[in-house]
């Protein structure tokens, strides 16, 4: 860090702030209690202690959109359920995360020829971050497609924008 | 009560609107008779339906005092019927019994059976979306499952899937 390095006294770190906001979100990825098939039954297992969400600062399951950074779309989305889910997203604070778990979520899954009331795919209504394939996906999937996210989180910009390309 | 008593005893009682029953039988290669699997049933009129089920519901042999189940089912595209399925128990006298209603699709409607069953309300709901059964003198006819502004009887043989839904595509 150059300059600053003898700057200061002990104890004090000098890092860049986009490293620093990241390093805070990719750790505290908040989840919303959000299950809607059978993939809340694997998703409830990750929580548990045998795989452990935790580790990744992810276990803290909020009540509450507006608490929550991430919607893990566990399940079968209907129509019916789609546009609560839409609602639910709207209501989650920048910045928010979503992961489609399992086929449903991903793209319509065993309902895809029949369901007649099943959405083919949750990102028809919400964009969506990280995919996981899997009827249902394992528990380690889900843990990998958190950490995926934390990956993309951390290439993310915050302070510094991207310059847009015209 | 075996089923064949039952029977008997609706046909001394004198059930409005009972028209016969059908019993499961092994198959007849000699008559190429394919032979059915399942439970025994006795087939009622439709129009008769909660006169029927107040006598299965109130007669002192019978006391058939739960409704199990009340679902329906559309044969094939070719059938010019919907069935409607009731299953009923006795606490009390332990035995069951299971009654088809063939409806026609023309006029799918039939009254109510919340008269003799309370427990009716729902499962008549899920009739109506799902085949289109209206049934009259039920107290809250709202779809139960499907969207309010749900198009169709999905459950049905000649149904359609629908292209879009409020705009989202379902192809």
């Amino acid at each position: 860090m150059g300059l600053l390095e003898e700057a200061f006294e002990e104890n004090v770190l000098t890092t860049k702030v986009d490293w620093l906001i990241n390093w805070a979100r990719l750790n505290s990825i908040w989840p919303m209690t959000f299950g809607l098939a059978c993939c809340a039954i694997e998703m409830m297992a990750v929580g548990a202690a045998h795989h452990d969400l935790d580790r990744f600062g992810a276990g803290a399951f909020r009540a509450s959109p507006r608490q929550a950074d991430l919607m893990i779309v566990a399940g079968t989305v209907n129509f019916k359920m789609g546009e609560r889910v839409k609602r639910l997203y709207d209501q989650m604070p920048h910045p928010k995360y979503v992961i489609a778990m399992g086929a449903c979520a991903t793209g319509g899954g065993p309902y895809y020829k029949y369901g007649y009331t099943v959405m083919k795919g949750v990102d028809r209504i919400i964009p969506v971050d990280v995919y996981i394939a899997g009827c249902p996906p394992r528990p380690e999937a889900l843990l990998e497609g958190l950490m995926k996210l934390q990956e993309k989180i951390k290439r993310t910009p915050v302070i510094r924008r991207p310059a847009r390309t015209a | 009560m075996e089923f064949q008593a039952i029977h008997d005893r609706l046909k001394a009682q004198g059930a409005p609107g009972l028209l016969g029953f059908d019993e499961p039988r092994p198959a007849n290669k000699k008559e190429k008779d394919p032979g059915r699997a399942g439970m025994p049933f006795v087939t009622i009129d439709p129009a008769h339906m909660v006169e029927f089920l107040r006598v299965c519901r109130d007669d002192e042999k019978l006391k058939l005092d739960i409704l199990c189940d009340l679902t329906a089912s559309d044969p094939s595209a070719d059938s010019e019927d919907l069935w409607i399925l009731i299953q009923l128990l006795s606490i009390e006298h332990k035995h069951r019994l299971a009654i088809k209603a063939p409806l026609p699709k023309s006029a799918p409607t039939v009254a109510s059976a919340t008269a003799i069953y309370r427990a009716a309300q729902w499962h008549e709901r899920e009739c109506g979306e799902m085949y289109g059964i209206t049934f009259e003198g039920n107290p809250d006819p709202r779809h139960i499952l499907l969207p309010d502004d749900w198009e169709g009887y999905p459950l049905r043989k000649d149904y359609e899937f629908p292209r879009e839904y409020h705009g989202i595509s379902c192809e």
